[in-house]
């Protein structure tokens, strides 16, 4: 069995210029254009993509590295799939040698084992050459163009690369450590073919193309910069803004106060029913070092749902972005200063051969909550968790009446969750920050697509985690299918929800419930396997809220009555959850906060806390 | 023939162009009136009376036509002061505007705000009804919920009513009952927006966004052009007030102020329209237009003599607008744009000094360095003379800004100083550009460059030679440019009617009649404007996707083509080729839908044949000041300064140069170089 050390693969590379940086002016203005061909990159994916989820959805990175497979500059679709950039370059770099990568030449890789994220995320590469007289043959490599998609397949048991029973990452869909599909600008048809052999979506091999173009125009336009500044001025530069990360990065660490931060967190269960997978995680802050330890996290071996270290570094430094100053550039100075311990073989470090498709997602995400948790009271104005409790995806299938033929309707709705409220700010919005890139679908758009109607998807009220500062309200979901049906899922979140901050209380839990309001409920306990719905029934999805921040007993009533009016508190929970006792009638909009009986309610909810 | 006059309203000026009744072209300038524009507007007009030596009242009668571009909706949604709105919305879908469809704009931030909300919750009133994706009513519409939610919204003081109900561009037969009902319980309200009006397409979110925004201005656009009309009536003036959109077209106020959505961000789409003139009496098809400002770096792509337009994606002020608009998009760099260290990195921008306090050497009490600093520290500006000589640069408060803020901190010379933010601001644009252009696959060295706004000419070479564009037009008129371009823009009406159906299942009785309307409504629009019917173009369009896209595109249907068996089936055809093109694939085994058709009509108004006045000096060493110290890289060099307004047609001028207009400088580094054309344009190669 292959078996690549990915803890080595993501570890320091030293600088590329032993010579005084580049003047600042310069570094600047190519890290301007470096970021500039990374979102031409992406534009040219979405413009030349005909899967909604690239060309709609932004499920998509445009990154740019060095010749050793260190990040420069990047263009983002969502943080935490940016590291997946790195490493199966690296891995390609080792096991072909740097020989192996020519003018003209583009790479495809997708293996969690060999530096990815799950195996739909699809990273296509291409070096950058420029003239170096020193160099043999007077050209060298000096950059790599990176551009990472998510595709709506990727082969094995299920479609759509979430097979979330599979014994093993081979029942997930098939491996492409590193494949070279062009090789000194000709196409290998042989390796292209049998990449679309693999794959069930006639569209995959257009969309890979899309890919294969943007690499090669980020390989053009990279070189064009590196023609008009310099080999040397390029270098030079990378080396200034991966320092000056690094640097920034130190003095942010360095204002935390010094001490061992731990906290532990849980998930309901993985997709087999395996119950509270746990992550364990100590913070250390020593000076200006960060250390983030994951020594006593789950081993159970008979667990489904794995992390591979790729995904857990995506996580762990999408959670730490959050909580620095945002203008802060991402690049390898960034990554590297975060010292990440992960024993080998615990659920975010697996052996090689673990299933990760629902690990992806959780524990994967989950690193981000326990993360934030053990910084709570160290960062209390950062501590926001950026994660989300999906499970999975909602897959229905059946057969759509109006064209005969069958239909896999994912799901990919807006709705609302699991966004906690951080200091001095209610959570706003669907989802965390992190996610907000993303564009999902509608009503308008799916109902026309799918055999549904969509009823609802408002905020619930009461279902945000009360604080000082309020965390989102779950939406409640509602979807009638029209045809017969069966239902595929992964549900956690019922048992763990989103947990509140400093004080603040947890958001509402996850429940979903197929078949809703009919005779035969059925209430998913951890995954629906299949389950039958029939035309005229309805899925009902109440998503989990986001958790608070800070004791709600001391929110200004006046913001309460605010929440009252608008319907994300109730009366009763007005008085239930923040101590407040209102006046008057909600329907009459006469409601006004009772100070004195406000006043009294709090002093006796203290007392009956301590 | 009388007086025919452009006017645009900008955060600092109120810029004007004049063409007399001879063709002269007249360029000038006042102070803004932030409190009320109409008042800028007038005084305007009374500093261009005297010109002519004539009585405001004289010179209003003599005025045949007065084009407006208006930033009354934009500050609106910048001061977020519109009418207090409420909504009534199908119920379950009564947080869409909150959810965004997911998108947050700052997503390393999460402590970054939601927007501010323009109907809070408690004023969208959930509504039962429902309508199924072909129309076919799911739920009756409550008529009783209305009822209350309209006695509810009147209880919260709402003045201005917004209806979103799903798939009503479909089928809009609940939100027009419900804007009866409106009227009934609220007789005084003062606007009511159905959404199938405003946007009649898909999705939801994109949908209400849009008519959130447009119920929340319009009461403002209504009560700010009824205002100006009263006051050009008393003084004089009979003829039409025509306002600039942000599709390119100007319409009498009635027409906008119902559509007051379209006019936001009208008045960068003003400067493209002239960049538009100009390149065509130049012979230039494909270029693209920058416009720089005080405080924002404006760029357009034009191809083939056509701004490209943007369908989706268009976010004003943190709201979606989800109607085609030229696709102008905007950057935080301008002459006012502030250079800071910031952890031992030089930043200019997104913040701008704005016109107060403005920039340190303007002496208004500004003494952050801008862009406009290091120009004049980079010796490129007149210490005198400025601003038509209305305005003195004080060179001493630029120099302590840069040797304060950004030599110091650095270490460095204040020359070097100077010259990094000259390089970072640069740099900045050209990058900002280039992002505009890959949106629409265009490569920068295929195009000409047309460069305007105040300070266009100063740092038009800079951004093109960073672009790798050889050619560049900087037009005399080029402070006004957006005065210039309202004038010169078309009458456009623009409408659709929404007809969802596969292309196969097409009723093409029904398809006709939707024309006949669409058509019949288009004269209507464009009565009041006067435009001969020989002047009317009217294009047809299919509007058409494939099953599950967020946009429609719209397929010509050209008059005379037969809308029968075969004409569907070419159209089908016709609609692959033209996604192929436009958008890289397309799907010939799958059936499109129809979702409407479209007719855009354009009634074309008089150009004028010159764009500038010209001087007489062919020899442009005639008209040479003399010179001053300059900056170019590598020392300062001992420059020559033109009198811009002396030279003629065919004049040229190498660099290193300064040609100083009254309102600006043509800056021409070394090795490039400029010749006045007949039209008013500086014609430069990089």
């Amino acid at each position: 069995m292959t078996n690549v050390d990915l803890v080595r693969l993501a570890g320091s590379r030293g600088r590329i210029s032993d010579a005084p940086t580049a003047d600042l002016v310069t570094a600047e203005v190519i890290r301007g254009g470096m970021e500039t061909v990374c979102f031409e990159m992406a534009e040219y994916v979405s413009r030349t993509a005909t899967t909604p989820i690239l060309n709609q959805s932004n499920e998509r990175n445009a990154t740019v590295l060095d010749a050793q497979g260190r990040l420069a500059a990047l263009s983002v679709g969502i943080p935490q799939f940016m590291l997946t950039s790195t490493l199966p370059v690296r891995f390609a770099l080792e096991f072909l040698g740097v020989d192996e990568f020519r003018e003209g030449d583009v790479f495809v890789a997708n293996d969690p084992y060999h530096g990815g994220g799950h195996l739909p995320d699809y990273n296509v590469f291409a070096p950058v050459f420029a003239s170096d007289a020193a160099a043999p043959g007077g050209r060298r490599m000096v950059l790599i163009a990176s551009i990472q998609c998510h595709h709506g397949d990727t082969g094995g048991g299920v479609p759509g690369g979430y097979n979330i029973t599979a014994n093993d990452i081979w029942g997930e869909g098939v491996r492409w450590p590193v494949v070279k599909v062009l090789d000194r600008g000709v196409e290998r048809r042989d390796v292209l073919y049998a990449l679309q052999a693999n794959n069930r979506i006639p569209s995959y091999i257009g969309d890979l193309r899309a890919q294969i173009g943007s690499a090669q125009l980020g390989a053009q336009r990279l070189g064009e910069l590196i023609e008009r500044y310099g080999v040397d001025a390029m270098e030079e530069s990378v080396d200034y803004m991966i320092d000056y990360a690094a640097r920034r990065f130190r003095e942010e660490v360095a204002q935390w106060p010094d001490g061992e931060y731990e906290a532990d967190s849980y998930v309901d269960h993985d997709p087999l029913g395996n119950p509270d997978i746990h992550l364990h995680v100590k913070v250390t802050v020593a000076g200006d070092e960060l250390t983030i330890d994951f020594t006593g996290t789950d081993t159970r071996n008979e667990l489904q749902s794995w992390s591979t270290f790729g995904n857990t570094r995506g996580y762990t430094v999408g959670q730490i972005a959050a909580m620095m100053d945002p203008e802060i550039p991402k690049n390898e100075g960034f990554f590297e200063q975060i010292k990440l311990i992960v024993p080998k073989g615990c659920l975010l470090n697996p052996e090689p051969g673990k299933p990760v498709s629902a690990g992806t997602h959780h524990p994967g995400a989950d690193v981000g909550e326990v993360i934030a948790k053990a910084m709570q009271y160290v960062l209390p104005d950062r501590a926001v968790p950026q994660t989300y409790k999906t499970g999975i995806p909602t897959i229905i299938v059946g057969v759509d009446p109006r064209t005969g033929a069958s239909f896999t309707d994912h799901s990919a709705e807006v709705y609302s969750g699991w966004c906690n409220a951080s200091k001095g700010m209610d959570a706003w919005g669907a989802l965390n920050a992190s996610f907000g890139n993303l564009w999902k679908a509608t009503a308008e758009i799916n109902e026309s697509l799918y055999p549904h109607v969509q009823w609802s998807r408002d905020y619930r009220t009461d279902g945000g985690g009360p604080g000082e500062w309020r965390g989102i309200c779950g939406s409640h979901y509602q979807k009638e299918v029209l045809v017969d049906a069966k239902v595929y899922t992964y549900v956690v979140g019922m048992k763990y929800p989103m947990p509140g901050i400093c004080g603040g209380s947890d958001g509402s839990p996850n429940e979903m419930i197929i078949r809703y309001g009919s005779d035969d409920e059925f209430k998913v306990r951890h995954t629906a396997d299949w389950v039958p719905i029939h035309a005229g029934e309805r899925i009902m999805y109440d998503y989990g809220g986001g958790g608070g921040w800070g004791d709600p007993l001391v929110r200004d009533p006046q913001a309460v009555l605010d929440d009252v009016l608008d319907e994300y508190v109730s009366v009763a929970g007005a008085s239930r959850d923040y101590g407040v006792v209102l006046e008057g009638s909600l329907e009459e909009l006469t409601l006004e906060v009772d100070e004195v009986g406000t006043h009294a309610l709090r002093e006796r909810m203290r007392a009956e806390r301590a | 023939m009388g007086f025919r006059v452009g006017v645009d309203v900008g955060g600092t000026f109120t810029d004007l162009i004049c063409v007399t009744p001879t063709g002269e072209i007249i360029l000038d300038k006042t102070p803004t009136t932030l409190d009320d524009q109409s008042t800028g507007v007038m005084n305007g007009l009374e500093q261009l009376a005297g010109h002519f030596g004539i009585e405001l009242d004289a010179f209003c009668r003599d005025l045949d036509i007065l084009v407006h571009g208006t930033t009354t909706a934009d500050n609106t949604m910048i001061e977020m002061n519109g009418a207090p709105t409420g909504l009534l919305v199908t119920e379950g879908h009564r947080d869409e505007i909150e959810l965004r469809r997911c998108h947050k704009e700052e997503i390393w931030d999460p402590n970054y705000p939601g927007p501010i909300p323009i109907a809070r919750r408690r004023a969208r009133i959930p509504i039962p009804e429902r309508m199924n994706f072909e129309g076919q009513p799911l739920l009756a519409l409550d008529e009783d919920a209305v009822r209350r939610g309209v006695q509810r919204l009147k209880k919260l003081g709402v003045r201005s009513i917004a209806v979103m109900y799903l798939f009503s561009f479909v089928n809009p037969a609940h939100e027009r009952r419900t804007r009866e009902i409106i009227r009934e319980e609220f007789p005084d309200v003062e606007h009511i927006s159905l959404s199938h009006e405003v946007m009649p397409r898909g999705p939801e979110f994109e949908r209400v966004s849009t008519t959130l925004v447009n119920a929340y201005v319009a009461p403002r656009i209504a009560t700010y052009t009824q205002n100006l009309q009263d006051k050009l009536r008393r003084a004089g003036y009979l003829g039409p007030l025509l306002i600039m959109q942000s599709t390119g077209g100007v319409m009498p106020p009635d027409y906008v102020s119902r559509r007051a959505v379209t006019l936001l961000a009208s008045g960068p789409t003003g400067g493209v329209m002239g960049a538009t003139v100009a390149a065509r009496k130049a012979g230039i098809g494909d270029f693209v237009a920058i416009d720089m400002g005080g405080t924002s770096f404006d760029i357009c792509l034009v191809r083939h003599g056509r701004p490209e337009i943007k369908t989706d994606w268009n976010w004003r002020y943190r709201y979606y607008i989800g109607l085609p608009m030229v696709d102008v998009q905007s950057v935080g760099a301008g002459g006012g744009s502030i250079a800071r260290v910031r952890q031992g990195a030089l930043l200019v921008g997104p913040e701008s000094a704005g016109s107060t306090p403005g920039p340190a050497c303007y002496g208004r009490g500004g003494t952050q360095p801008s862009v406009t600093d290091a120009d004049a520290v980079l010796g490129y500006l007149p210490v005198d003379g400025f601003a038509g000589g209305r305005m003195h640069l004080d060179l001493p408060a630029a120099r302590t800004a840069i040797t304060e803020h950004v030599a110091k901190p650095l270490g460095i010379e204040i020359t070097d100083a100077a010259w990094g933010i000259e390089r970072i601001v640069n740099s900045n644009m050209a990058n900002a550009t280039r992002k505009v252009l890959a949106g629409h696959g265009a490569d920068p060295r295929d195009l000409a460059l047309i460069a305007f706004g105040g300070n266009g000419a100063v740092h038009a070479v800079a951004i093109a030679r960073e672009l790798g564009v050889a050619r560049i037009i900087v037009p005399k008129a080029a402070p006004a440019f957006s005065a210039l371009g309202v004038l010169v823009a078309d009458y456009v009406v623009d409408l659709v009617r929404s007809y969802v159906t596969p292309l196969s299942q097409v009723d093409l009785g029904r398809v006709r009649d939707l024309l006949t309307d669409l058509l019949q409504e288009v004269d209507k629009e464009l009565d009041p404007t006067g435009v001969a019917p020989a002047d009317v173009k009217r294009d047809l369009f299919a509007q058409m996707c494939y099953p599950g896209q967020n946009f429609d595109m719209s397929v010509p249907v050209p008059e005379g083509v037969a809308l029968d068996e075969p004409g569907l089936l070419d159209l089908a055809e016709r609609f692959h080729d033209q996604h192929l093109a436009e958008r890289g694939f397309c799907f010939r085994s799958q059936q499109p839908l129809m979702r409407g058709v479209r007719v855009i009509a354009r009634g074309t108004t008089p150009k004028p044949d010159h764009l500038a006045e010209t001087g007489a000096l062919a020899d442009a060493s005639q008209a040479q000041r003399g010179t001053r110290p300059a900056y170019w890289g590598d020392g300062f060099v001992d420059t020559p300064v033109f009198d811009g307004a002396r030279l003629g047609e065919g004049a040229a001028v190498q660099g290193p140069a300064l040609i100083e207009e009254p309102y600006t400088v043509v800056v021409l580094p070394p090795d490039a170089t400029a010749t006045l054309d007949g039209l008013g344009n500086y014609v430069v190669s990089a």
